[in-house]
C-alpha cells in the first residue's frame, strides 16, 4: 500500500492547478483577478498541507522515489513564500502591459510543482522529471510575452542550453544507472560507498552529472543563458528565475552530489572549486561594466552562486547548513531587488537602468532606504542578512582548512560591494531623472517593505533561521 | 552470426544518418535523416529485446514528433543559402570536441571498466517473454509517482505550447458554430406579406 | 560477437556526432534542435544497453521517460521558435545580437 500523505502537498498542488486552469478558461479578461486569488489560495492550501504533514524524520514512499524530510519542508515553504511574492509583485505590472494572463499564474505554479518534485526526489528519474517541469515552464514564461522580440530570443538561448545541459545530465545518470544498477539515492549511496565503488567509468557520470548541476546553477563556465534571460525575459519571469528555482538548484546539488555521490566528496570539490572561484572572479567583475540593472542583478547572481558553492566544497554539515542559510537569504534579496524594479516601472517605462535609481530618495525616502538595505544587504554589510550568509560559508570554508580560499571570496565580496554601493550612491547623491509619483498599488508596497525589512530584522536576529537549518540538514 | 552483421549494418546506416542531419544544407533533409537514424535506433533496440521502446520511438518519435518539426521548418519558409555562410568555420573545432569525447568516453567503457562486464553478452530471454508486459507491471506500481508527474509534463507541453503561438487575429473571419447551431427559425426569416398588385 | 560495449561505444559516438552537431550549426536553431534530439538518443541506448546488461527493466522505464519528456520538450521548442520567427522573421542565430555584454 502507497503511504500518501507524505506527497500531499504536492497532490492538492497538482489538484489546485487544474481547477485554476480550468476556471480560468471560462473568465473574461476583465474577471482576470479571480485568477490571480486562486492561485494565491492554492499556494496557501498548499502550504497548508506541508505544515500538517511536516515530519521530522525522513519518509520515503512510492516505492522509495519520494522523500519527505526536515529540510524538505523547510526548502519547499521557502519556495512557496518566493512564489507568492512573484505573483503579489507581478500583479500590476503585468495588467498595465495587458499581459495579465492566466497563464503567467499557471505556468509558475507547474514550475512550483517542479520544485518541490525536486526537493523531495529520492530517486534520479524524480529529480530529472522535476527538473523538467520547472525548466519547460520557464522556459515558456521567458517567451511569455509574445510581442517581444528580445523576450523570444532569450527563451530560444535558454531553451537550447538548457536541452543541451539536461541531456549532459542525463549521460551522467545513465552511467551511474549501468555502474550502480540502481536510481534511488539511498542504495547508490550505499552501491557506490563498495570497495569497487567510484570506478573509471562512475567517475566520468560524476562529471557530466556536475556539469548539469553548475548550468541549472548558473555558475561559470556554464553561465551563458543568465545574462541574456534576466535581461531578455520581462520582469516578473526574471522576479521568478530569480528566486524560486535557486531552492530547486540547491535542491539538486545536495539530493545527487551529497547524499547520492557523498564518498565521491574528494572528486567533486576540485570541480566545484573551480566553478566557484570562476563564478564569483567573472560575476563581480563583470557586474562592474553592466548598466542595466536586470543584467547587473544576473551576474551578481552569478557571483552569490559561487559562495553557494562554497557551503558544497567545505562540506561538513554545518557547511551545509551555512549553503542552505546562504540560498534561502539569497531567494528573500532577489525577490526583494526585483520587486524594487517593478515597483518603479509603470506604463512605457521599465525602471531597469542604473539612471532610473537616480535621486531615487528625493522621490520616496521610504523605498529608497529599502533599496539601501537589499544592496547592504546582497553587499555583505553588516547587520543585515547577507553578511551572515556571506560570513557562515566563509567560515565553514575555514574550518575545512581551505583558507586561501576564504581569503579570496572576501577579496571578490569587496568587488562586489561597489557595484551595489554605486546604486546607493546614485540615489541619495545624484539628481533625479524624472519626478513622476511612484504608480505601485498600496498591497505591494506594504509587502515589499515588509520583504525589505525582513533582511534587516533577520539580520539582526539570525539565530532563529539559522538554528532552523542546523537542524533540518 | 547474423545479429553481428545485423548491427553492424544498422548501426553504420545510423552513424551516416547522424553525420546527415548535422551537415545537411537544408532543414527538410536534415529531418528526414533524423526519421532514418530513429527507425535504425528502433531496429538496434529490437536487436537488444526492448521491443515496446523500439515501436514507441517508431511511432512517437516517427510519427508525430518528427511530423511536428517538418510542420514547423515548412511553416517557417526558412532561406536555405543564408543558413549555411560560416559552416566550415565551426567544422574543425566540432570535429575535434567530438573525437575528443569519443575518444574518451569509448576508452573508459572499453578498456577501464573492470568488474563491470561490459565486454559480455547477455542471454536472450526465452521465447514466451513479454518485454510489454515487463514494464507495464512495474510503470504503473512501482513508478506511478514519476508516471503522474510525466502527466503532469504532458499538461504543461499542452498549456505552454497553446500560450506561446495561439493568438487572435482581429481581422480574422471565423465561424461561431454556438452561434450558427442556437440560431433560430424567428432570427433568420422574415414572412413579408406582399400586397398583391393589381395592373 | 555483439557485447554491450558495442552498444555503448555506439552511444558514445552518437553523443560526440550531435555535440559537433551543436557547434557546427550554432546558426542555425532547428537544426540545434535535431542535435538535441540526437543527444537524447544517444542516452536512450546507454539507458536501454545497461539495462540489458543488468536484466532489470528500470532503464527501459527511464528511456520511457525521456521520450515522453522529449515530445514535451519538442513542442515547447517549436513554439518558442514559432513566436521567435514571428517577431524577427529568422531564426539565424547570429543575427540575435540585442543581448550583448
Amino acid at each position: 500500500m502507497i503511504d500518501y500523505y507524505p506527497a500531499a502537498a504536492e497532490i492538492f498542488l497538482a489538484t489546485a492547478i487544474c481547477v485554476v486552469l480550468l476556471v480560468d478558461v471560462f473568465l473574461r479578461d476583465e474577471q482576470r483577478m479571480i485568477t490571480y486569488w486562486l492561485s494565491l489560495a492554492a499556494l496557501l492550501g498548499t502550504a497548508a498541507c506541508s505544515a500538517l504533514f511536516f515530519v521530522d524524520e525522513p519518509v520515503t514512499t512510492f516505492f522509495g522515489s519520494f522523500v519527505a524530510d526536515a529540510a524538505s519542508g523547510v526548502l519547499k515553504l521557502v519556495a512557496y513564500v518566493a512564489v507568492a511574492l512573484v505573483f503579489v509583485y507581478s500583479r500590476d505590472y503585468l495588467a498595465r502591459r495587458n499581459l495579465f494572463k492566466g497563464e503567467f499564474f499557471i505556468l509558475g505554479l507547474f514550475g512550483l510543482l517542479g520544485i518541490m518534485v525536486m526537493v523531495s526526489a529520492h530517486s534520479l528519474l524524480t529529480i530529472y522529471l522535476g527538473l523538467e517541469l520547472l525548466s519547460l515552464s520557464l522556459y515558456a514564461l521567458v517567451a511569455f510575452n509574445r510581442e517581444s522580440a528580445t523576450a523570444a530570443e532569450s527563451a530560444m538561448k535558454f531553451f537550447v542550453l538548457g536541452a543541451i545541459a539536461s541531456g549532459t545530465l542525463l549521460y551522467g545518470i545513465s552511467l551511474l544507472y549501468g555502474v550502480t544498477g540502481t536510481l534511488e539515492i539511498g542504495t547508490l549511496a550505499e552501491r557506490l560507498s563498495g570497495p569497487d565503488g567510484m570506478g573509471i567509468p562512475a567517475l566520468v557520470g560524476l562529471a557530466f552529472i556536475v556539469v548539469g548541476v553548475a548550468f541549472k546553477f548558473g555558475a561559470v563556465p556554464f553561465h551563458m543563458w543568465v545574462p541574456d534571460v534576466y535581461q531578455g525575459a520581462p520582469t516578473p519571469v526574471t522576479l521568478y528565475i530569480g528566486s524560486a528555482p535557486k531552492i530547486a538548484a540547491f535542491a539538486l546539488a545536495w539530493r545527487v552530489l551529497v547524499e547520492g555521490l557523498g564518498d565521491a566528496h574528494a572528486s567533486w570539490q576540485g570541480m566545484l572549486i573551480v566553478l566557484s572561484i570562476l563564478s564569483l572572479a567573472i560575476g563581480n567583475i563583470v557586474a562592474i561594466a553592466q548598466t542595466n540593472l536586470k543584467r547587473m542583478l544576473a551576474y551578481s547572481t552569478i557571483s552569490h552562486v559561487g559562495f553557494i558553492l562554497m557551503g558544497f566544497i567545505a562540506g561538513s554539515d554545518d557547511a551545509l547548513s551555512a549553503a542552505l542559510f546562504y540560498t534561502v537569504s539569497y531567494v528573500i534579496m532577489a525577490a526583494a531587488a526585483f520587486g524594487m524594479i517593478l515597483l518603479l516601472s509603470r506604463e512605457g517605462f521599465e525602471a531597469e537602468q542604473l539612471e532610473d535609481f537616480k535621486g531615487l530618495n528625493a522621490r520616496s525616502p521610504w523605498f529608497a532606504f529599502v533599496m539601501l538595505m537589499i544592496m547592504f544587504s546582497m553587499a555583505g554589510v553588516p547587520p543585515f542578512i547577507g553578511f551572515y550568509a556571506k560570513l557562515l560559508v566563509l567560515g565553514s570554508l575555514i574550518d575545512a582548512g581551505l583558507v586561501w580560499f576564504a581569503v579570496l571570496g572576501v577579496l571578490m565580496a569587496v568587488v562586489g560591494a561597489f557595484y551595489y554601493l554605486r546604486v546607493v550612491w546614485y540615489m541619495y547623491f545624484d539628481d533625479p531623472l524624472d519626478e513622476a509619483p511612484i504608480a505601485a498599488p498600496g498591497g505591494m508596497r506594504v509587502v515589499l517593505s515588509v520583504n525589505g525589512l525582513g533582511l534587516l530584522v533577520l539580520g539582526v536576529f539570525p539565530g532563529y533561521l539559522l538554528e532552523l537549518c542546523m537542524r533540518v540538514l | 552470426m547474423i545479429p553481428t552483421i545485423l548491427f553492424y549494418a544498422f548501426a553504420a546506416i545510423l552513424l551516416i544518418a547522424a553525420f546527415g542531419v548535422i551537415t545537411a544544407r537544408n532543414p527538410v533533409h536534415a529531418a528526414l535523416f533524423l526519421v532514418l537514424a530513429f527507425v535504425q535506433s528502433a531496429a538496434l533496440w529490437l536487436l537488444m529485446e526492448a521491443e515496446f521502446l523500439a515501436i514507441v520511438l517508431v511511432l512517437v518519435y516517427v510519427g508525430a514528433v518528427m511530423v511536428l518539426l517538418l510542420f514547423v521548418v515548412m511553416m517557417l519558409d526558412i532561406n536555405v543559402e543564408t543558413m549555411r555562410e560560416g559552416f566550415t568555420r565551426y567544422v574543425w573545432i566540432g570535429g575535434l570536441v567530438a573525437l575528443l569525447v569519443a575518444v574518451e568516453i569509448g576508452h573508459v567503457v572499453w578498456f577501464r571498466s573492470e568488474g563491470m562486464q561490459f565486454l559480455s553478452t547477455p542471454e536472450p530471454f526465452p521465447a514466451d517473454y513479454s518485454n510489454t508486459r515487463e514494464l507495464g507491471s512495474v510503470l504503473y506500481t512501482e513508478h506511478v509517482y514519476a508516471f503522474e508527474i510525466a502527466a503532469v509534463i504532458l499538461l504543461l507541453a499542452i498549456v505552454a505550447a497553446i500560450t506561446l503561438t495561439m493568438r487572435r487575429r482581429p481581422g480574422l473571419k471565423a465561424q461561431n458554430v454556438a452561434k450558427q447551431v442556437a440560431v433560430r427559425r424567428e432570427d433568420r426569416v422574415r414572412l413579408v406579406k406582399v400586397e398583391p398588385t393589381k395592373d | 560477437m555483439v557485447t554491450v560495449a558495442h552498444y555503448l561505444v555506439l552511444a558514445a559516438v552518437l553523443f560526440s556526432v550531435s555535440v559537433a552537431g551543436i557547434f557546427i550549426n550554432r546558426r542555425n536553431v532547428i537544426v540545434l534542435l535535431m542535435c538535441i534530439e540526437l543527444m537524447l538518443l544517444a542516452v536512450n541506448f546507454n539507458f536501454i544497453a545497461f539495462s540489458r546488461l543488468l536484466g532489470d527493466t528500470l532503464g527501459q522505464v527511464f528511456v520511457f521517460f525521456i521520450l515522453t519528456v522529449a515530445a514535451a520538450e519538442a513542442a515547447i521548442g517549436l513554439a518558442i521558435l514559432v513566436v521567435l520567427f514571428r517577431n524577427t522573421r529568422s531564426i539565424n542565430v547570429d543575427e540575435m545580437d540585442t543581448l550583448k555584454g
